[in-house]
Protein backbone atom coordinates (compact mmCIF):
# COMPACT_ATOMS: atom_id res chain seq x y z
CA UNK A 1 0.00 0.00 0.00
CA UNK A 2 2.71 2.35 1.23
CA UNK A 3 4.69 1.71 -2.46
CA UNK A 4 0.53 2.67 -4.17
CA UNK A 5 0.72 5.99 -2.41
CA UNK A 6 4.05 6.85 -3.22
CA UNK A 7 3.58 6.12 -7.09
CA UNK A 8 0.30 8.03 -6.67
CA UNK A 9 0.33 10.43 -4.39
CA UNK A 10 -3.17 11.45 -3.12
CA UNK A 11 -3.77 15.06 -4.26
CA UNK A 12 -5.84 16.02 -1.21
CA UNK A 13 -3.37 17.30 1.04
CA UNK A 14 -2.54 20.89 -0.49
CA UNK A 15 0.12 22.25 1.19
CA UNK A 16 0.91 24.57 -1.30
CA UNK A 17 -2.18 26.42 -1.00
CA UNK A 18 -2.52 26.61 3.04
CA UNK A 19 1.51 28.00 2.69
CA UNK A 20 0.12 30.89 0.10
CA UNK A 21 -3.17 31.51 2.08
CA UNK A 22 -1.53 31.77 4.89
CA UNK A 23 1.51 33.99 3.86
CA UNK A 24 -1.10 36.73 2.24
CA UNK A 25 -2.89 36.86 5.39
CA UNK A 26 0.77 37.22 7.00
CA UNK A 27 1.64 39.85 4.24
CA UNK A 28 -1.23 41.58 4.46
CA UNK A 29 -0.89 42.10 8.30
CA UNK A 30 2.73 42.79 8.06
CA UNK A 31 2.69 45.28 5.69
CA UNK A 32 0.10 47.28 7.43
CA UNK A 33 1.92 46.84 10.32
CA UNK A 34 -2.14 45.60 11.59
CA UNK A 35 -2.17 43.52 15.18
CA UNK A 36 -3.61 40.14 15.20
CA UNK A 37 -7.51 41.22 16.08
CA UNK A 38 -7.44 44.40 15.56
CA UNK A 39 -9.63 43.72 12.24
CA UNK A 40 -12.06 41.70 14.09
CA UNK A 41 -12.77 44.55 16.52
CA UNK A 42 -12.98 47.17 13.22
CA UNK A 43 -15.43 44.67 12.05
CA UNK A 44 -17.44 44.33 15.15
CA UNK A 45 -17.69 48.73 15.50
CA UNK A 46 -18.45 49.26 11.83
CA UNK A 47 -21.47 46.64 12.16
CA UNK A 48 -22.53 48.29 15.18
CA UNK A 49 -22.62 51.58 13.29
CA UNK A 50 -23.94 50.32 9.83
CA UNK A 51 -26.67 48.09 12.24
CA UNK A 52 -27.46 51.58 13.91
CA UNK A 53 -29.29 52.19 10.24
CA UNK A 54 -30.24 49.12 9.21
CA UNK A 55 -31.51 45.16 10.34
CA UNK A 56 -28.68 43.26 8.66
CA UNK A 57 -28.06 40.02 7.79
CA UNK A 58 -25.11 38.70 10.06
CA UNK A 59 -24.95 36.00 8.28
CA UNK A 60 -23.97 36.99 4.58
CA UNK A 61 -22.01 40.04 5.41
CA UNK A 62 -18.72 39.63 4.41
CA UNK A 63 -15.80 41.58 5.63
CA UNK A 64 -12.03 41.39 3.82
CA UNK A 65 -8.57 42.79 3.52
CA UNK A 66 -7.37 42.05 -0.11
CA UNK A 67 -4.16 42.83 -1.88
CA UNK A 68 -3.16 44.66 -4.69
CA UNK A 69 0.36 45.26 -6.38
CA UNK A 70 0.89 45.67 -2.66
CA UNK A 71 -1.75 47.81 -1.50
CA UNK A 72 -4.17 46.58 0.62
CA UNK A 73 -8.00 47.78 -0.20
CA UNK A 74 -10.83 46.92 2.98
CA UNK A 75 -13.87 44.95 1.34
CA UNK A 76 -17.05 45.02 3.32
CA UNK A 77 -20.36 44.05 2.19
CA UNK A 78 -23.22 44.30 4.16
CA UNK A 79 -26.30 42.51 3.16
CA UNK A 80 -29.09 44.90 4.41
CA UNK A 81 -31.96 43.61 5.16
CA UNK A 82 -34.33 46.58 5.71
CA UNK A 83 -33.89 50.07 7.21
CA UNK A 84 -34.34 50.62 10.80
CA UNK A 85 -36.21 54.09 10.63
CA UNK B 1 32.72 55.24 -17.07
CA UNK B 2 29.86 55.09 -15.07
CA UNK B 3 29.03 51.53 -13.55
CA UNK B 4 26.09 50.13 -12.09
CA UNK B 5 25.73 49.57 -8.18
CA UNK B 6 23.54 46.87 -7.73
CA UNK B 7 22.98 45.44 -4.16
CA UNK B 8 22.11 42.12 -3.27
CA UNK B 9 20.13 41.27 -0.27
CA UNK B 10 17.42 39.57 1.50
CA UNK B 11 16.48 40.01 5.05
CA UNK B 12 17.27 36.46 6.08
CA UNK B 13 20.14 34.87 6.34
CA UNK B 14 20.80 31.56 4.49
CA UNK B 15 19.21 31.49 1.74
CA UNK B 16 22.05 31.88 -0.46
CA UNK B 17 22.91 35.52 -0.96
CA UNK B 18 26.55 35.55 -0.65
CA UNK B 19 26.42 32.52 -3.64
CA UNK B 20 24.61 34.55 -5.79
CA UNK B 21 26.59 36.74 -5.58
CA UNK B 22 29.70 35.07 -6.09
CA UNK B 23 28.14 33.27 -8.80
CA UNK B 24 26.45 36.63 -10.66
CA UNK B 25 29.52 38.43 -10.48
CA UNK B 26 31.51 35.43 -11.97
CA UNK B 27 28.52 34.67 -15.16
CA UNK B 28 28.33 38.96 -15.27
CA UNK B 29 32.26 39.05 -15.46
CA UNK B 30 32.18 35.69 -18.52
CA UNK B 31 30.21 38.03 -20.47
CA UNK B 32 32.74 40.13 -20.75
CA UNK B 33 32.16 43.34 -18.72
CA UNK B 34 34.35 44.21 -15.56
CA UNK B 35 32.84 43.56 -12.06
CA UNK B 36 33.77 44.55 -8.89
CA UNK B 37 32.22 42.24 -5.62
CA UNK B 38 32.09 44.13 -2.54
CA UNK B 39 31.66 42.32 0.65
CA UNK B 40 29.59 44.22 3.52
CA UNK B 41 29.05 41.67 5.37
CA UNK B 42 31.92 43.31 7.92
CA UNK B 43 32.72 41.10 10.70
CA UNK B 44 31.07 37.47 8.56
CA UNK B 45 33.16 37.85 5.83
CA UNK B 46 32.63 34.72 3.28
CA UNK B 47 32.48 36.03 -0.19
CA UNK B 48 36.33 35.13 -0.01
CA UNK B 49 36.09 32.15 -0.13
CA UNK B 50 33.32 31.25 -2.42
CA UNK B 51 35.66 32.61 -4.84
CA UNK B 52 38.40 30.84 -4.27
CA UNK B 53 40.44 34.48 -2.91
CA UNK B 54 40.87 33.68 1.38
CA UNK B 55 44.75 33.18 0.75
CA UNK B 56 44.88 36.64 -1.12
CA UNK B 57 43.46 38.93 0.86
CA UNK B 58 45.81 41.90 2.08
CA UNK B 59 43.67 44.99 2.95
CA UNK B 60 39.85 45.19 3.75
CA UNK B 61 37.39 47.37 2.79
CA UNK B 62 37.35 49.08 6.63
CA UNK B 63 41.19 49.59 5.68
CA UNK B 64 39.85 51.48 2.40
CA UNK B 65 37.58 53.58 4.51
CA UNK B 66 39.89 54.30 7.42
CA UNK B 67 42.62 55.27 4.57
CA UNK B 68 45.09 52.76 5.41
CA UNK B 69 45.09 51.75 1.77
CA UNK B 70 44.30 52.96 -1.70
CA UNK B 71 41.24 51.52 -3.05
CA UNK B 72 43.35 49.36 -5.64
CA UNK B 73 45.60 48.21 -3.19
CA UNK B 74 42.27 46.36 -1.55
CA UNK B 75 41.19 44.88 -4.78
CA UNK B 76 41.69 41.31 -5.28
CA UNK B 77 41.71 40.05 -8.81
CA UNK B 78 39.69 36.97 -9.26
CA UNK B 79 42.29 33.65 -11.09
CA UNK B 80 40.50 32.86 -14.11
CA UNK B 81 38.70 36.25 -15.07
CA UNK B 82 41.45 39.52 -14.57
CA UNK B 83 38.11 41.62 -14.94
CA UNK B 84 36.30 40.27 -11.67
CA UNK B 85 37.80 42.13 -8.34
CA UNK B 86 36.67 41.61 -4.70
CA UNK B 87 36.59 43.89 -2.23
CA UNK B 88 36.77 42.00 0.68
CA UNK B 89 35.06 42.57 4.29
CA UNK B 90 37.11 43.24 7.56
CA UNK B 91 36.75 40.26 9.58
CA UNK B 92 37.77 42.04 12.57
CA UNK B 93 35.48 44.35 13.24
CA UNK B 94 31.23 45.07 13.07
CA UNK B 95 29.49 46.79 10.89
CA UNK B 96 29.47 50.27 12.91
CA UNK B 97 32.97 50.78 11.59
CA UNK B 98 31.82 52.18 8.11
CA UNK B 99 28.67 54.70 7.93
CA UNK B 100 26.04 55.19 4.54
CA UNK B 101 28.02 58.40 3.63
CA UNK B 102 31.25 56.23 3.35
CA UNK B 103 30.12 53.29 1.64
CA UNK B 104 28.36 56.32 -1.35
CA UNK B 105 32.02 57.70 -1.38
CA UNK B 106 33.03 54.12 -2.13
CA UNK B 107 30.07 52.94 -4.49
CA UNK B 108 30.63 55.93 -6.59
CA UNK B 109 34.73 55.49 -6.77
CA UNK B 110 34.26 51.96 -7.51
CA UNK B 111 31.49 52.55 -10.07
CA UNK B 112 33.99 54.89 -11.77
CA UNK B 113 36.12 51.84 -12.56
CA UNK B 114 34.06 48.98 -13.26
CA UNK B 115 30.83 48.53 -15.51
CA UNK B 116 29.31 46.94 -12.60
CA UNK B 117 29.39 46.99 -8.94
CA UNK B 118 27.68 43.77 -6.76
CA UNK B 119 27.16 44.47 -2.76
CA UNK B 120 26.80 41.67 -1.02
CA UNK B 121 24.72 42.42 1.50
CA UNK B 122 24.70 40.83 5.21
CA UNK B 123 21.39 39.39 6.81
CA UNK B 124 18.95 41.99 8.49
CA UNK B 125 17.43 45.24 8.11
CA UNK B 126 19.41 47.05 10.43
CA UNK B 127 22.80 49.32 9.97
CA UNK B 128 24.74 46.71 7.81
CA UNK B 129 21.85 46.43 5.31
CA UNK B 130 21.40 50.41 5.83
CA UNK B 131 24.82 50.69 4.65
CA UNK B 132 24.65 47.94 1.88
CA UNK B 133 22.15 49.75 0.08
CA UNK B 134 23.34 53.63 0.77
CA UNK B 135 25.39 53.29 -2.15
CA UNK B 136 22.87 51.12 -4.59
CA UNK B 137 21.33 51.83 -8.05
CA UNK B 138 19.33 48.46 -8.28
CA UNK B 139 18.45 45.86 -5.80
CA UNK B 140 18.29 42.10 -6.47
CA UNK B 141 16.07 40.70 -3.81
CA UNK B 142 17.36 36.75 -3.28
CA UNK B 143 14.85 34.58 -1.39
CA UNK B 144 13.87 30.92 -1.14
CA UNK B 145 10.42 29.63 -1.65
CA UNK B 146 9.77 28.80 2.12
CA UNK B 147 7.58 31.18 3.71
CA UNK B 148 10.00 32.73 6.39
CA UNK B 149 12.39 33.81 3.90
CA UNK B 150 9.36 34.82 1.73
CA UNK B 151 8.35 37.18 4.85
CA UNK B 152 11.62 38.47 5.30
CA UNK B 153 11.93 39.31 1.53
CA UNK B 154 8.80 41.01 1.66
CA UNK B 155 9.85 43.57 4.43
CA UNK B 156 12.86 44.18 2.63
CA UNK B 157 11.11 45.10 -0.51
CA UNK B 158 8.97 47.42 1.36
CA UNK B 159 12.47 48.98 2.36
CA UNK B 160 13.91 49.27 -1.04
CA UNK B 161 10.15 50.67 -2.03
CA UNK B 162 10.69 53.53 0.47
CA UNK B 163 13.91 54.25 -1.33
CA UNK B 164 12.27 54.61 -4.40
CA UNK B 165 14.47 57.68 -5.44
CA UNK B 166 17.87 55.97 -5.07
CA UNK B 167 17.25 52.40 -5.89
CA UNK B 168 15.33 52.43 -9.40
CA UNK B 169 14.91 49.26 -9.82
CA UNK B 170 14.93 45.89 -8.24
CA UNK B 171 13.83 42.15 -9.07
CA UNK B 172 13.90 38.98 -7.27
CA UNK B 173 15.73 35.44 -7.80
CA UNK B 174 13.90 32.98 -6.26
CA UNK B 175 16.86 30.47 -5.33
CA UNK B 176 16.73 26.75 -4.25
CA UNK B 177 13.29 25.97 -5.92
CA UNK B 178 12.54 22.31 -6.42
CA UNK B 179 10.57 21.58 -8.71
CA UNK B 180 9.15 17.94 -7.41
CA UNK B 181 7.84 19.27 -4.51
CA UNK B 182 5.86 22.02 -6.33
CA UNK B 183 4.82 19.70 -8.70
CA UNK B 184 3.55 17.68 -5.57
CA UNK B 185 1.73 20.80 -4.13
CA UNK B 186 3.78 21.09 -1.17
CA UNK B 187 5.45 24.22 -1.77
CA UNK B 188 4.75 27.82 -3.12
CA UNK B 189 5.77 27.71 -7.38
CA UNK B 190 7.60 30.64 -8.49
CA UNK B 191 4.24 32.15 -9.88
CA UNK B 192 2.82 32.23 -6.16
CA UNK B 193 5.62 34.05 -4.50
CA UNK B 194 5.94 36.77 -7.59
CA UNK B 195 2.13 37.24 -7.20
CA UNK B 196 2.36 37.33 -3.01
CA UNK B 197 5.63 39.55 -3.44
CA UNK B 198 4.19 41.84 -6.64
CA UNK B 199 7.90 41.52 -7.73
CA UNK B 200 9.57 41.39 -10.87
CA UNK B 201 11.42 38.00 -11.82
CA UNK B 202 15.11 38.26 -12.57
CA UNK B 203 15.45 34.16 -12.14
CA UNK B 204 14.78 31.31 -10.64
CA UNK B 205 17.60 28.54 -9.21
CA UNK B 206 16.72 24.96 -8.50
CA UNK B 207 18.05 23.45 -5.42
CA UNK B 208 21.37 21.70 -6.46
CA UNK B 209 24.21 19.90 -4.66
CA UNK B 210 26.35 20.72 -6.98
CA UNK B 211 26.45 23.98 -5.51
CA UNK B 212 27.79 22.83 -1.93
CA UNK B 213 30.98 21.22 -4.07
CA UNK B 214 31.90 24.40 -5.88
CA UNK B 215 31.75 26.66 -2.49
CA UNK B 216 34.29 23.71 -1.13
CA UNK B 217 36.37 24.08 -4.29
CA UNK B 218 36.16 27.52 -4.21
CA UNK B 219 35.16 28.06 -7.98
CA UNK B 220 31.46 29.20 -8.36
CA UNK B 221 29.35 27.23 -10.62
CA UNK B 222 28.22 30.26 -13.01
CA UNK B 223 31.63 29.01 -14.55
CA UNK B 224 30.42 25.21 -15.06
CA UNK B 225 28.77 23.94 -18.13
CA UNK B 226 26.22 21.27 -17.51
CA UNK B 227 24.82 22.42 -14.24
CA UNK B 228 21.29 23.74 -14.01
CA UNK B 229 22.14 25.70 -11.40
CA UNK B 230 25.09 27.51 -12.90
CA UNK B 231 23.00 27.69 -16.21
CA UNK B 232 20.43 29.80 -14.08
CA UNK B 233 23.08 32.20 -12.78
CA UNK B 234 24.58 32.74 -16.51
CA UNK B 235 20.97 33.60 -17.78
CA UNK B 236 20.52 36.16 -14.68
CA UNK B 237 23.56 37.68 -16.02
CA UNK B 238 22.28 37.98 -19.09
CA UNK B 239 19.06 39.65 -17.58
CA UNK B 240 20.85 41.89 -16.31
CA UNK B 241 22.67 43.27 -18.98
CA UNK B 242 19.25 43.55 -20.54
CA UNK B 243 19.03 40.65 -22.71
CA UNK B 244 15.18 39.24 -23.13
CA UNK B 245 15.71 35.41 -21.85
CA UNK B 246 13.20 33.30 -20.68
CA UNK B 247 13.00 31.24 -17.81
CA UNK B 248 14.08 28.28 -18.26
CA UNK B 249 11.42 25.24 -17.61
CA UNK B 250 12.32 23.89 -14.16
CA UNK B 251 8.88 21.60 -14.25
CA UNK B 252 9.83 18.69 -12.87
CA UNK B 253 9.69 15.58 -15.08
CA UNK B 254 9.99 13.55 -12.25
CA UNK B 255 6.48 13.15 -10.70
CA UNK B 256 5.54 10.84 -13.24
CA UNK B 257 5.11 7.20 -11.81
CA UNK B 258 6.80 5.61 -14.78
CA UNK B 259 9.77 8.11 -13.94
CA UNK B 260 9.22 7.68 -10.14
CA UNK B 261 10.06 3.83 -10.58
CA UNK B 262 13.47 4.54 -12.91
CA UNK B 263 14.67 7.36 -10.62
CA UNK B 264 13.73 4.81 -7.38
CA UNK B 265 15.88 1.87 -8.87
CA UNK B 266 18.34 4.24 -10.52
CA UNK B 267 18.50 7.58 -8.07
CA UNK B 268 21.28 9.06 -11.06
CA UNK B 269 19.07 9.19 -13.90
CA UNK B 270 17.79 12.38 -14.58
CA UNK B 271 14.44 11.76 -16.78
Amino acid sequence: MQIFNWLFPAKGDDVRSTAKDRMRSMLTHDRLELPAGRLETLEEELMAVVGRYFELDKDTTHFDLQQYERRASLIANFRLLRSKC
Amino acid sequence: MSGRVIVITSGKGGVGKTTASANIGVALASTGVSVALVDMDIGLRNLDILMGLENRVVYNLVDVVEERCKLRQALVKDKKLPNLSLLPAAQTRDKSAVNAEQMKALCGELKSMYDFVLVDSPAGIEQGFQNAVAGADEAIVITTPEMSAVRDADRIIGLLEARKDEIKEYRLVLNRYRPTMVANNDMMSVDDVLEILSVKLLGVVPEDEDIIISTNKGEPISGTDNIRAGLAYRNIARRIRGEDVAIMDLESKNSTWINKIVSFFNPTVRV
